[in-house]
């Protein structure tokens, strides 16, 4: 007798859990609507603009610049690609892109390391088999708090913040990249610690290993895989976005970038891309090398 | 009585070999990046102490009067319009072309095998430009509008959303599959009523991850001219209204970590 009644009763429940996806994805779709309305009816809308004929012939004129088809402005010479001199200085502000990316990352990792501990649960709460005391707990909530806050502001916001205070160069740049990279990398790695099996902590916690031999032997083994692997997928987001940090802090590709692009020397801007997705590219195979030493590992 | 064979050891030298080569690439890294800083020149600007100090104590209290709450939250919607509509325009790009990237449409063969091929690279070089390298490309193109911005954050989203997507698509259980095409289903089918609903709870919970990238995504388009939330920060950072600055801040942080909340709890309730 009970059994039709339970699977139906399983049914009713299956359905309520989907239903918060449901309305979530109702929800979304008005919140679509709405925001499409708001746009195509909004007074700056553009899409008048970007079906018409001069438009597209004012992106067939910037296209054709880009490829050095057509005299710009300023530049009569030749295109910048076709220049070695142009190759190698530009290459050297690659090279300052790529430091950027790397001491952006060496920030985060450091940041996270010293910090992602107290900011697992199990671990300020002594599950782990550690002591939880009134400190630790308020410890977690302070770290948690920072790892939010750094991980909201964009690293642009980050950037335009920070050359207020920095002088300019690579290292502002990598400052505004570490802090967002250090609260997207510290919650994962966070949330590794929490996930983790805690047989081996406790089993030896329960054989008398103090706080510093649990550390060495019972988390850093199991967690620190996973974290250089986040680390090493943020580093190909992170190679993306320096070039984007570069336009306010003054470093590498990014400033050239925009510069070229102000005096009108589109084959600069051409020539600043390839780079760009050269760099792109050997960060990716790099770290796609990296991560499979890990796992190997 | 089941005989469990014991788990082999490790070639222990093996073993420490990847290690110690791993740990030597990422310290030499570190050391390296470390090292190339100029660290002699004053890192820090000439009266830059005395803005990082007016910058804190300006969060005591952030700008908190009426008129700015309202600017703040007209900021705060004109970013979220700009990422929800730069979401659906990615996921209307992405969805097919990662369809087609996953390779599981038409009838095997080598034609397929080159669409497939042919798709991901596409995918690949959509996300390889950031979205803000876009939207200057644009601008420069087609001149400043809601849609060029809309356009540049769907382009690299679709990007990864596609390869997402198809990652996805193909990772579903096969015998089902192969239920269906037993019975004489064809790709297609097997894709609508196999592949679809098996990868749809993960495909949502992507989706609903990437909306809050979005929203960083759409703040930082004011750097090329569109208003919200980036750019009114950057109009009060200009004239050293740092307290309106934090305002702005605390709004952008609410709106990501509400977004964040939403995603959340979405994917908890499909369970992934």
């Amino acid at each position: 007798m009970t059994g039709p009644r339970s699977t139906l009763r399983e049914v009713a429940l299956g359905r309520r859990r989907l239903t918060f996806a449901r309305a979530s994805l109702y929800g979304f779709v008005v919140l679509a609507v709405l925001s499409w309305a708001y746009i195509l009816v909004g007074v700056d809308s553009g899409l008048g603009d970007l079906f018409s004929h001069r438009a597209w012939g004012n992106a067939g004129h910037f296209v054709r610049q880009l490829l050095g088809l057509e005299a710009g402005l300023v530049d009569g010479g030749r295109p910048a690609f076709l220049e070695a001199s142009r190759w190698a200085e530009t290459g050297k502000l690659a090279y300052k892109t790529l430091l950027m990316s790397v001491l952006a990352m060496s920030i985060a990792g450091v940041g996270v390391l010293l910090t992602f501990l107290p900011a697992a649960r199990n671990v300020s709460n002594g599950e782990l088999g550690g002591r939880s005391s009134f400190g630790l707990g308020a410890l977690y909530y302070a770290i948690r708090l920072v790892f939010a806050f750094t991980r909201a502001v964009p690293e642009l916001v980050w950037a335009m913040v920070i050359v207020f205070l920095l002088s300019p160069g690579v290292l502002p740049g990598a400052i505004a990249l570490g802090l967002h990279n250090y609260g997207i990398v510290g919650k994962l790695s966070a949330e590794v610690v929490e996930n983790m099996d805690p047989g081996p902590a406790r089993a030896l916690r329960s054989a008398g290993a103090g706080n510093l031999q649990m550390l060495a032997y019972g988390i850093i083994p199991q967690a620190l895989p996973q974290f250089l692997t986040y680390l090493l997928y943020r580093w190909e987001v992170v190679i993306r976005t320096t070039v984007v940090v570069g336009f306010v802090s003054a470093g590498g590709l990014g400033r050239e970038f925009r510069l070229s692009l102000s005096y009108f020397q589109y084959t600069d801007v051409a020539l600043i891309i390839v780079w760009y997705l050269a760099l792109v590219i050997a960060v990716d195979l790099l770290s796609a090398g990296l991560r499979r030493l890990i796992r190997s590992g | 009585m089941i005989w469990i064979e014991p788990p082999r050891p490790r070639p222990v030298s093996r073993f420490f070999e990847t290690r110690r080569l791993l740990s030597l690439i990422l310290v030499a890294a570190l050391v390296w990046s470390v090292a190339s800083v100029d660290w002699t020149g004053g890192i820090v600007h000439s009266g830059g102490g005395n803005a990082l100090k007016d910058f804190f104590l300006a969060l005591f209290p952030p700008d908190l009067s009426p008129g700015f709450l309202k600017l703040a939250l007209a900021a705060s919607w004109q970013t979220v319009v700009h990422a929800v509509a730069g979401i659906t325009l990615a996921l209307i790009i992405g969805l097919p072309l990662g369809v087609l990237a996953s390779g599981s449409l038409g009838n095997p063969g080598r034609s397929r095998l080159a669409v497939a091929a042919t798709v991901r690279f596409v995918l690949a070089f959509m996300r390889s430009i950031h979205e803000l390298v876009w939207a200057v490309l644009f601008v420069t193109a087609f001149g400043l509008s809601s849609l060029v911005v809309v356009l540049a954050i769907a382009i690299p989203y679709a990007g990864i959303l596609g390869r997402i997507y198809s990652e996805l698509l193909n990772d579903v259980p096969q015998e089902p599959l192969d239920g269906l095409r037993s019975s004489g289903a064809s790709p297609a089918k097997v894709l609508l009523y196999g592949r679809l609903p098996m990868a749809l709870p993960e495909m949502l919970s992507y989706g609903f991850y990437r909306f809050e990238c979005g929203i960083r995504a759409a703040a930082i388009m004011s750097f090329v001219g569109i208003r919200g939330l980036g750019y009114e920060i950057q109009l009060s950072l200009n004239d050293l209204l740092f307290s309106q600055v934090w305002t702005l801040l605390l709004f952008l942080v609410a709106l990501v970590l509400l977004v964040d909340y939403w995603s959340t709890r979405v994917r908890r309730s499909l369970g992934s």
